[in-house]
């Protein structure tokens, strides 16, 4: 056999190379070589209407940042980044909140918690549609309410000014109970002595809250905030299935602008330089994200 | 002497009052929260077996007046809704079977293997964490249009054959495990495979089982690709069948919802029971990730 020339520890090296094979050749297929086939594209004219294309040099990327493109793009990137504001805050603030009232080791309250956590396991189709039916203008259960307290009915998914409220509330709803449990999770693993002297001296639970709970459950922070922030620049299916990114491209976020560049327009060049402009955004915001929190997270325990 | 020891009796007995009041609001807001948390979930179970006249009242019920369970079946018969949950199904199993193998071999191979250029090459399984399907869905739909894998289950599956984050946490948890016991089996002869089948997975059996179900209801609730690669509705999946839902019962004036909520009721169903059932391994899945 083949094995003849081989020594028995290079044949064992081989074969825990050949471990990684499968997924290291997905790895390149799948994710590094589309993003050298996206530079590519980006030079060209090429729409999925015609076979053939010609490279047209810097001509997108002037597009996107000097030409007609401009105003898309600064309209996405303002309403990304207003999705993302919305849900760090929920995300971060509201599982906090969650998180300091579902404290207590009591059973019943475990019960509670698996209801508000729960609604992450509810696929974002499907808690799509029933926000749409909640936030239904006419027979929309929000609105009703909304009448009985004496206030008028909103179109909530129609008009610009509530259309990402009307998003956030989706998101909202699915992220707050992520945050607690995380948040949670991190507050059981304060060391209870610490709790403990401070009580010695009579600190108040404002006191122990601003000077050891908030304090230590800064990591805690920072890895939510790094996470949710890269994850929520990547939304799309909440504003796909919502509002289609409308109306009049209030809530047109970047990844949904990429879409339909490429699948309603079958502009693939353009889409391709909205696409890397992305991928440069993201890298910069994990880069400065990463450098931002050094030193400045308390990872005494 | 006397003042002193009333006033720490007394402020013990405010502490102990304050402490019942704060526990006392405590639950009065964690009630108040889980209300709110559950009740869009409540309305949908609610509409989907409401009348459509019921639906439609402007005065909306808070009980069904009626119970109308031939809701769920009318969306079977409307829609392919049970085409779409085979789809589901199939494109679900497909990815979970390719993670594992992949994930398994590639994390024994990046925890336990030795070979050249392990850490650069495990740095390129890391980097991939950083380049979503949102950036890269382009080359790939072309790519899968010119083999023609667009509406096919192996064009569903393929780009999330692999998951980064998968082999990332299962080398974690490989590492941990002491290299004496693999050094014992293999003077047993025991071999690679073997290795890691009956000593590295059984081991390592429950944080597997955490990041399976992770991966599994990202496959079953995933969206944005199989929106893109499968147009007919011979491959489309439950998510993108229940988005379009409303367009097949005409759009925003839609006036079929307690039909819609019987879909979604049924989307949701197989994730939401195995939420109930291993909701502790689901709960630390998410605190593990955040511990790291």
């Amino acid at each position: 056999m083949t094995k003849k020339g081989i020594k028995p520890r290079t044949l064992d090296h081989l074969q825990d190379f050949g471990c990684t094979i499968p997924a290291l050749i997905l790895i390149l297929m799948f994710t590094y070589f589309p993003i050298l086939k996206l530079i590519q594209i980006s030079f060209t004219n090429w729409n999925l209407l015609n076979d053939h294309y010609d490279y047209v040099g810097l001509k997108n990327w002037k597009w996107l940042f000097t030409g007609s493109g401009r105003k898309y793009l600064v309209n996405s990137l303002k309403v990304t980044f207003l999705y993302s504001a919305g849900e760090l805050t929920i995300t971060l603030f509201g599982g906090l909140v969650l998180a300091l009232i579902f404290n207590t080791m009591h059973k019943g309250f475990s019960a509670l918690r698996a209801i508000v956590f729960m609604p992450k396991y509810v696929a974002m189709s499907s808690a799509a549609v029933i926000f749409l039916w909640i936030l239904n203008t006419d027979n929309g259960v929000l609105n009703y309410f909304i009448t009985r307290l004496g206030g008028r009915r909103v179109d909530w998914l129609g008009q610009s000014s509530t259309a990402m409220i009307s998003i956030l509330m989706l998101t909202g709803w699915r992220a707050i109970g992520y945050g607690m449990i995380v948040y949670l999770a991190a507050i059981r693993s304060i060391p209870k002595d610490y709790y403990e002297a401070a009580d010695l001296d009579g600190a108040s639970y404002w006191t122990k809250l601003r000077g050891i709970t908030l304090p230590m459950l800064s990591p805690t922070t920072l890895f939510l905030f790094v996470t949710t922030f890269i994850s929520s620049m990547k939304v799309f299916q909440s504003v796909d299935v919502m509002t289609g990114g409308g109306p009049n491209r209030s809530t047109e976020v970047f990844v949904y602008q990429i879409y339909s560049y490429a699948m309603e327009d079958f502009r693939m060049d353009r889409a391709s330089v909205m696409a890397l402009a992305f991928f440069i955004l993201l890298l910069v915001i994990t880069a400065s994200t990463m450098k931002l929190s050094n030193g400045r997270v308390n990872y005494d325990t | 002497m006397l003042t002193e020891e009333r006033t720490i009796t007394e402020r013990n007995e405010r502490a102990i009052r304050n402490r019942r009041a704060i526990s006392v609001l405590q639950w009065v807001l964690a009630i108040a929260v889980t209300v709110v948390a559950f009740f869009p979930i409540y309305w949908m179970l609610i509409t989907s077996v409401k009348s459509q006249e019921e639906v439609l009242l402007l005065q909306p019920t808070f009980w069904p007046k009626e119970f109308h369970f031939e809701n769920y079946a009318n969306v079977m018969h409307k829609v392919k809704f049970a085409k779409y949950y085979v789809n589901t199904v199939i494109m679900t199993a497909g990815i979970l079977v390719c993670q594992i193998i992949t994930g398994v071999f590639a994390a024994y191979g990046f925890s336990k293997g030795q070979f050249k250029g392990k850490n650069a090459l495990f740095m390129v399984v890391l980097g991939a964490l950083m380049i979503p399907l949102q950036v890269t869905f382009i080359p790939i739909y072309v790519m899968f249009a010119h083999w023609h894998l667009t509406d096919t289950y192996l064009g569903l599956i393929l780009p999330e054959a692999v998951s980064p984050y998968y082999i990332f946490m299962l080398r974690q948890t490989f590492m941990s495990i002491d290299d004496s016991y693999i050094d014992a089996a293999r003077i047993d002869g025991v071999g690679k495979v073997g290795i890691i089948t009956r000593i590295l997975v059984p081991m390592c059996r429950s944080t597997l089982f955490t990041v399976t179900l992770v991966t599994f209801t990202s496959g079953w609730n995933s969206y944005f690709w199989p929106k893109i690669i499968a147009k007919e509705e011979s491959h489309r999946v439950l998510t993108v069948g229940l988005a379009k839902l409303r367009d097949t019962f005409a759009g925003q004036g839609t006036m079929n919802n307690h039909e819609i909520m019987a879909g979604a009721v049924m989307a949701i169903l197989p994730v939401v029971i195995l939420f109930f059932v291993f909701q502790k391994y689901m709960l630390s899945g998410y605190s593990k990730a955040a511990m790291k």
